[in-house]
């Protein structure tokens, strides 16, 4: 038997919670939503490894699909350890509000943990929103989890509502993200899932006169790739 | 998985005019990637920077020239060897540093509980880091950015690696990099001041405590007070109302019980001491950047506490408190919570250093004129050959040793003879006595 070196026991942190709002409409049917499942796959590992190298949280996961009506795709927040990525398929409208709505209900005060780091929400759509948008957003900034938490829109192909993801954003320094191709929606999915996380948690080394107005410091998103021709949607 | 560089790639030495082959993707920072690569059958590691990083520190370049041709304040820095760069790109670049083994794991590693040193090895650690900040203070640098991320160890012996390098600048240059959250001097947190050597030595003194109390010193009663820790909370408590879990003067950031655990288990178990220099490191120290703890005295408190430890019979290693033995108090194993027995002590100075079975002093603790040497051992506690009840201290020296027993009578210790462990007995090592305490 190993004697114990030393008393007590890891360094305290508090959760983050992370939830994915991922658009599964018809349109994303196709390449498109299973391009965004792959990214997602893609994403678990590094977002992992992530988690593990953060001695100041503790990230639990969950997933919100929308298309005609929002249901949870992972329901339970789930251990990033643990965290496994069953593929969306897509069908319907756009009910993005509704998702919004939906995440709103788990962020009240009486479904959070006293002691959280600012939640994270990254939505991805590729076009608009068919529902009220604007009172799904309201009755997400009405909880204060809601209005504390990180918010990060990633769009897919030309015709996204950049606009209405700003507004879900609601930080003039973080732009939304446009994917026009498989690669990028990797890159941005992955920077999402790790950059983004950490900086919720840990803010790594803080850059000279960065001024920053947000909840914390968004590092700076990744560049998009040169696009190809047979590579755009 | 896309990368800045790809398998196989090569890139090349500015220096050297070496080719390093790119072998494995290792991990990514805000800054850049970095990479194990090779040249001539020898690994390297390769850090190399995101184009708009680049494009941001626009000092990087002269600011890694410098550092490569000053060299590495000492060996345990990860230092950046020579720029690479590729061929057909212009304004990608990198640098070489050297491989950072297995064995070496990193602070987070420790703050989890996935390595476990001794405090043996955990104090042998920290004093490795002092003396290499020293060494690198000493130098006229500033290295900016002191953080859990940038320290690695090894937990069966101490020794210590410090990488990313690539931030360090002449004390007072204008840098790109401020910090790292929960680890910048209040000064930096609210933008009053830039990074200097006084600022580095408020981040030593965070690391220190992380790495010995698992827990920031700053993290008490306000922290557990704030429900969502975002941005603002963190500028409050580490910027404009920082203030101390232990401050002497003021208990209203004191650790909670059930969720400071670590701070309240740690400080008991340490010396007063050490509890005494993280007191002046986050009181006074913390708003005075007169106040901020060196690393000599760093060094000094730091042996002290390594020599202070003992075994208790189930084999957990405790702390000697000559201030707690002093008032009376019966301490007792933080592991099996058996009374402690003291075993024999040489108090040197106003240092006390435990005789265990396996203690050994060095130059440091016997020659006046070597402090903080830990060349070649100068004796060491040994057994009886005949009677295993019997302990004593053997000379390694090449000098005999002068003892006065407690009869007054003197006898000399010739090198490879011991003396008994007997109360009362005192030591010349030649320009230092010691006594021995039972």
């Amino acid at each position: 038997m190993e004697i114990i070196k030393r008393p007590g026991g890891a360094m305290a942190n508090r959760p983050l919670h992370f939830f994915w709002l991922a658009d599964c409409s018809g349109s994303m049917y196709g390449e498109k939503i299973e391009q965004l499942n792959y990214a997602i796959r893609n994403a678990i590992k590094p977002m992992q490894d992530v988690a593990a190298d953060n001695p100041n949280a503790q990230v639990m996961v969950r997933a919100v699909k929308f298309s005609t009506g929002a249901q949870w795709h992972i329901a339970t927040a789930t251990p990033v350890e643990e965290f496994k990525w069953d593929n969306l398929t897509s069908n319907g409208v756009t009910d993005m509000g509704l998702a919004l709505q939906l995440v709103a209900e788990q962020l009240d005060v009486s479904q959070m943990p006293e002691r959280c780091l600012p939640p994270v929400l990254v939505l991805v759509s590729d076009g608009q929103p068919t529902d009220d948008f604007n009172a799904g957003l309201a009755a997400l900034m009405s909880k204060p989890w809601g209005k504390k938490s990180v918010r990060i829109g990633i769009g897919i192909g030309q015709d996204v509502d950049l606009e209405v993801l700003q507004k879900f954003i609601g930080n003039p320094e973080v732009k939304p993200l446009q994917a026009n191709n498989a690669e990028d929606l990797v890159k941005y999915i992955r920077w999402a899932s790790t950059v983004v996380l950490q900086a919720a948690s840990a803010p790594a080394s803080q850059v000279k006169d960065q001024v920053s107005t947000g909840v914390v410091p968004i590092p700076q998103a990744p560049v998009a790739s040169d696009v190809e021709a047979d590579d755009v949607w | 998985m896309s990368t800045l560089l790809q398998n196989n790639q090569i890139i090349n030495g500015e220096l050297t005019q070496q080719s390093y082959s790119i072998d494995t993707f290792l991990g990514a920072g805000t800054q850049g990637e970095v990479y194990r690569a090779q040249a001539n059958g020898r690994d390297v590691a390769v850090k190399w920077y995101f184009p708009h990083y680049i494009q941001n520190d626009l000092q990087l370049r002269q600011r890694l020239e410098n550092a490569i041709r000053k060299g590495s304040p000492d060996n345990n820095f990860l230092w950046p060897l020579e720029l690479v760069t590729q061929q057909n790109n212009n304004t990608g670049f990198g640098y070489v540093m050297p491989l950072r083994p297995n064995n070496f794991k990193s602070i987070v590693d420790l703050m989890r509980r996935r390595a476990e040193p001794s405090f043996h090895a955990l104090i042998s650690a920290c004093l490795a880091l002092s003396e290499s900040f020293l060494q690198l203070h000493a130098k006229g640098l500033c290295y900016r950015d002191i953080n859990f991320n940038n320290v690695f160890f090894d937990p069966n012996t101490g020794e210590i690696l410090i990488c990313d390098n690539d931030n360090v600048d002449v004390n007072g240059a204008t840098g790109a990099i401020n910090g790292t959250p929960r680890f910048m001097a209040p000064e930096l947190v609210r933008g009053d001041a830039p990074p200097n050597t006084e600022s580095d030595l408020f981040s030593l003194s965070i690391l220190l405590f992380y790495m010995l109390m698992l827990h920031h010193p700053l993290e008490g009663k306000r922290e557990a007070s704030i429900r969502c820790f975002d941005q603002s909370a963190m500028n409050k408590l580490y910027g404009t109302e920082p203030l101390f879990i232990f401050d002497p003067q003021d208990n209203s950031n004191a650790p909670v019980v059930g969720l400071h655990d670590n701070a309240l288990v740690y400080w008991a178990l340490y010396p007063q001491f050490l509890r005494d220099v993280f007191t002046r490191a986050f009181t006074t120290g913390i708003e005075d950047q007169h106040g901020r703890i060196r690393e000599n005295e760093w060094r000094v408190i730091l042996i002290n506490l390594r020599d202070s430890i003992f075994y208790c019979r189930c084999g957990g290693q405790n702390f000697y408190d000559s201030d707690s033995v002093k008032n009376g108090e019966n301490q007792k194993c933080w592991a099996c919570n058996h009374p402690l027995v003291y075993p024999p002590r040489l108090r040197i100075n106003n240092a006390v250093v435990m005789l265990n079975h396996d203690t050994k002093l060095y130059p440091h603790h016997t020659d006046r004129s070597q402090k903080f040497s830990f060349a070649t051992p100068q004796a060491a506690v040994i057994r009886h050959p005949q009677d295993p009840n019997r302990w004593g201290l053997q000379n390694l020296s090449t000098n005999a040793w002068t003892i006065t027993l407690p009869d007054n009578s003197v006898k000399t210790v010739e090198p490879q003879r011991s003396v008994n462990l007997t109360a009362g007995i005192s030591i010349n090592f030649g320009n230092t006595v010691a006594e021995i305490r039972v």
